[in-house]
């Protein structure tokens, strides 16, 4: 497939333009961590912009970053590092998931926001898409736009940057955008807790966030991947609580949520360790499964494990208090099982992320539309790109 | 202001439409006698007033959604309206529009602790969700401070704000899910009680929409668990570029305050003057900077932070040493608006966002303007992100007042954007910085805008006339100009 880089935004708008005149497909790439993410389509060209990357402007203090959306992550972090301070939501790396790691390269910022996808800390800091303070990107028109701003508070015309994000890159070719961005905690620690089943790892942990203590975040491992992890609370389920913030405030919390509910300790750097290895969901990688993402109400976590079949001998991990789980497994029955879970439900999806043993021309990756919705993102996809010149199906057929 | 012609075909079926609107509805939840929806004829931008063409009242979605679908089959606009706060004309009537209110709908649907979270109708008050849960230990974190009265989902449409938004985000952070009722009367559900989309994030979309996409008829929001305590500090500064620079060496250290207001020397005057707050008469710029916690983080972080406001040259600085001080502290600021009020027959709430590290160049330049128009002008300003609040003093009563305090806002506003800033920060665009909207954006990035409103109503029914200087047809902007197998090449940069 021919490539085509772009090294700036007037060649974005050149190349869209050609593509939208000769009535091309083209797939926007830049590092490429991420390409196995959604529907397998086929493109005539590859608009490869891993170019347009660079730090523009940092401004710590303003707790706002503009920079390039080819910017390398790794370059990302040091940067905030450097300030003591991080992206709240905590991107996961995907490399490891995707089998595409390559020499370092941990992806791009803009694959991070045009796939909205954010760490544990997403259930108390929020997302990828509540962290894009504005952008300026090129329609499949052809046309340069831009949307949000370079502040913290702004409603000045409609959130195009909400709907950048999880866009997979069908909506507009992303070039320079703006982050919020936050201190880093200055110390964090662990709470293990052991639960019986999972309704009463559910109710444990709905009371730990109905006190004063601040949780935040809290994943919930089967007994098995707890062994594995080293954090084995001898309890069919094993709870995590994370505390961040000053020592003297972690402290009093743990001392407070260990009275509360038992269990013990797991100290920063462990805790550190184990929270980055749930957030790029290393537990499940390692045996060639086909891995799913559901995200539901936390408590409906129980529903949905509760629906899978033990003969689908699955692995699994909860994140997000219960409102993420991660499930792996080779069995074609699994994706059916998880979406017919997720149906029963009054909210909530299931997304393959990985297929090994199911193919995702088979599966849809992404939960399939109702018709009154699958038509509504048919005509936001046409008002950004009228002919399908950007990424076109790789969340859904005909978007 | 300069809204859309109005239909007179539509007009003259009054009579009509507003019989069949009965036979949808219950006869008392349709209005149409001109005393009756004076009370509907502005929002909280009371300058500008206009009766529309009937009010309806639904009482449950079914309603709302056949409502909409038979307006939608007749082209007959639309105006969704809250509790009638906002403050940049979001909710002005049309002389052709039927304006839908949601003030039936004000029933909290469900309080869900497992999951956090309050599923409620959108008539219901932002204070009221607070006050629904706060016996159980939580609370709804976005405050914007006409909460007593202000419904939620006029929050979704407005995106609201307020005073904790720097550690708590917007609406758009606080809310999951919404029910939504399209033009077509079609009822549509986006998120719920999961987190993120796994698709377009209409949800995003949605909020701080303006009413311009669909009716909100039902919110599913966030709730947190209060902190347990909050303390805050009054620092007086003689100098208010010294004020900006202590905000930015708290965030600089790596703490996020529940709130960080700042006042203006004018601001501290009549708010003293109303509240007797304490404040400190003399100074230049007051800052007051809460911090919330559990109580050894919050004693450590007040100590920082004293540190902090000394070292960047504050001349006093009080630290609240009771729940009651603390409200003390706060009852000033709370106070500005009515404050101001006093001591002018009229005043103009502007509401852009700069980057915080140009305060003094704006303060600057107010002074300049303030001089240049003749009015003076009092600030209170969100410092921690931003968001200024210049209240402009003048009396409607003198012939041109108005339109020069108009004019100076804009000239404000103008300088926001220049600045590196926006237009607007919490109060949206509606009317009021409708027609500023070009200093912000191109003419592209305005129909890009306008190409998602087509999306949702390609007929322009819903809420028109607001947001959008210039309104073009959907059929027009959806073209694409291909000439010889060559789009025509804009005049773009290289670098």
């Amino acid at each position: 497939m021919a490539e085509f880089q772009v090294n700036n935004l007037g060649e974005v708008v050149e190349a869209v333009q050609q593509a939208v005149a000769d009535k091309l497909r083209l797939e926007v790439r830049a590092a490429g961590t991420k390409r196995h993410l959604g529907r397998i389509a086929s493109y005539d060209q590859v608009l490869d912009v891993s170019a347009l990357a660079g730090i523009i402007d940092y401004q710590p203090e303003e707790l706002v970053l503009t920079l390039r959306a080819g910017t390398p992550m790794n370059i990302v972090e040091k940067a905030l590092a450097d300030a003591r301070q991080m992206l709240a939501f905590e991107p996961p790396s995907m490399t490891r998931i995707l089998g595409e790691a390559q020499h370092g390269v941990r992806g791009t910022i803009g694959g991070v926001i045009a796939t909205n996808i954010s760490g544990p800390r997403r259930l108390t800091a929020g997302a990828a898409r509540d962290y894009l303070l504005g952008f300026e990107a090129v329609s499949g028109r052809g046309e340069l736009f831009k949307s949000g701003g370079k502040v913290m508070k702004n409603v000045t015309g409609y959130d195009l940057s909400k709907l950048m994000c999880g866009s997979f890159g069908t909506l507009g070719v992303m070039d320079e955008i703006t982050l919020k961005t936050l201190p880093m905690p200055e110390t964090s620690c662990s709470l293990v807790i052991g639960a019986a089943d999972m309704p009463s790892a559910v109710s444990t942990i709905s009371g730990i966030f109905a006190s004063p203590h601040e949780p935040g975040a809290s994943a919930i491992l089967p007994a098995n991947i707890a062994s594995e992890e080293g954090v084995d609370s001898g309890s069919p389920f094993t709870i995590i609580i994370r505390l961040e913030g000053i020592a003297a405030s972690v402290a009093d919390r743990f001392g407070h949520l260990q009275a509360m509910t038992g269990g013990d300790a797991l100290a920063e750097a462990a805790s550190v360790k184990l929270w980055q290895r749930i957030r790029d969901v290393q537990p499940l990688v390692e045996k060639p499964f086909d891995i799913w993402k559901v995200s539901c109400a936390p408590a409906d976590a129980v529903r949905v494990i509760d629906a899978l079949d033990p003969r689908l001998e699955v692995r699994m991990i909860a994140d997000w208090a219960g409102g993420l789980i991660w499930v792996a497994g080779l069995s074609p029955q699994l994706g059916p099982a998880l979406r017919k879970a997720v149906a029963l439900l009054d909210s909530g999806f299931a997304m393959l992320v990985r297929d090994v043993g199911v193919t995702r021309e088979k599966i849809d990756p992404f939960e399939p539309l109702a018709d009154s919705m699958f038509a509504l993102h048919k005509r936001v996809k046409a008002s950004f790109d009228p002919l399908g010149v950007l990424n076109f199906e790789r969340m859904h057929k005909g978007i | 202001m300069l809204m859309p012609e109005p239909d007179q075909g539509v007009i003259d079926r009054r009579d009509e439409i507003c019989r069949t609107l009965r036979q949808m509805l219950p006869a008392d939840c349709v209005i149409d006698s001109r005393e009756s929806m004076r009370a509907y004829d502005a929002d909280g931008l009371s300058a500008y007033r206009q009766l529309p063409l009937a009010v309806v009242l639904p009482e449950t979605v079914d309603q709302i959604a056949a409502v909409m679908k038979w307006c939608h089959q007749q082209e007959i606009k639309v105006v969704p309206r809250g509790a009638g706060t906002s403050l940049s004309g979001g909710a002005l009537p049309l002389a052709d529009a039927v304006l839908l209110g949601l003030g039936k709908f004000n029933r909290i649907l469900e309080t869900d602790y497992e999951n956090r979270c309050v599923v409620a109708q959108p008539g219901v008050t932002n204070l009221a969700i607070t006050k629904a849960v706060e016996a159980d230990g939580f609370y709804y974190a976005p405050d914007p401070s006409s909460q007593i009265a202000c419904s939620v989902g006029g929050n979704v449409a407005e995106n609201s704000g307020g005073v904790h938004c720097l550690k708590y985000g917007l609406t758009t952070n606080n809310l999951l899910g919404i029910e939504l009722v399209t033009i077509e009367g079609e009822i549509l559900r986006l998120g719920g009680k999961h987190l993120d989309a796994g698709d377009y994030d209409l949800l995003g979309v949605m909020t701080g929409s303006e009413g311009l996409l669909g009716v909100v008829s039902e919110v599913t929001l966030r709730i947190l668990q209060k902190p347990a305590t909050a303390r805050a500090l009054l620092v007086g500064f003689e100098d208010t570029g010294d004020a900006g620079t202590a905000v930015g060496d708290i965030i600089a250290a790596g703490i996020i305050p529940a709130g960080m207001e700042m006042m203006d020397g004018l601001a501290i005057q009549a708010a003293e003057d109303f509240a007797n707050a304490g404040y400190p008469r003399e100074a230049a710029a007051l800052l007051i900077i809460e911090l919330d916690g559990p109580e050894v983080e919050v004693d450590a972080l007040i100590e920082r932070v004293e540190t902090i406001v000394r070292k960047a040259g504050a001349s006093s600085v009080r630290v609240s040493q009771s729940e009651e001080e603390r409200n003390l502290f706060w009852a000033g600021r709370k106070s500005a608006f009515p404050a101001v009020g006093r001591i002018s027959p009229d005043y103009l709430c502007m509401d852009g966002t700069i980057p915080r590290r140009r305060l003094p160049d704006m303060m600057r330049r107010m002074a300049s303007l303030s001089q240049q128009y003749g009015l003076r002008v009092a600030n209170v300003f969100h410092a921690g992100d931003g968001n200024l609040h210049p209240l402009i003093l003048f009396d409607a009563n003198q012939p041109g007042e108005l339109e020069r305090a108009e004019e100076f806002g804009a000239d404000i506003l103008r300088s926001c954007v220049e600045m590196g800033g926006v237009l607007t920060g919490e109060h949206g665009v509606g009317v009021e910085k409708r027609d500023l909207m070009t200093i912000q954006f191109t003419e592209d990035d305005l129909k890009q805008q306008q190409r998602l409103k087509c999306a949702f109503d390609p007929g322009h029914l819903l809420n028109p006339g607001k947001m959008f200087p210039q309104l073009h047809r959907c059929a027009e902007l959806g073209r694409l100009h291909v000439h010889k197998g060559k789009l025509p090449h804009p005049d773009l940069p290289r670098f």
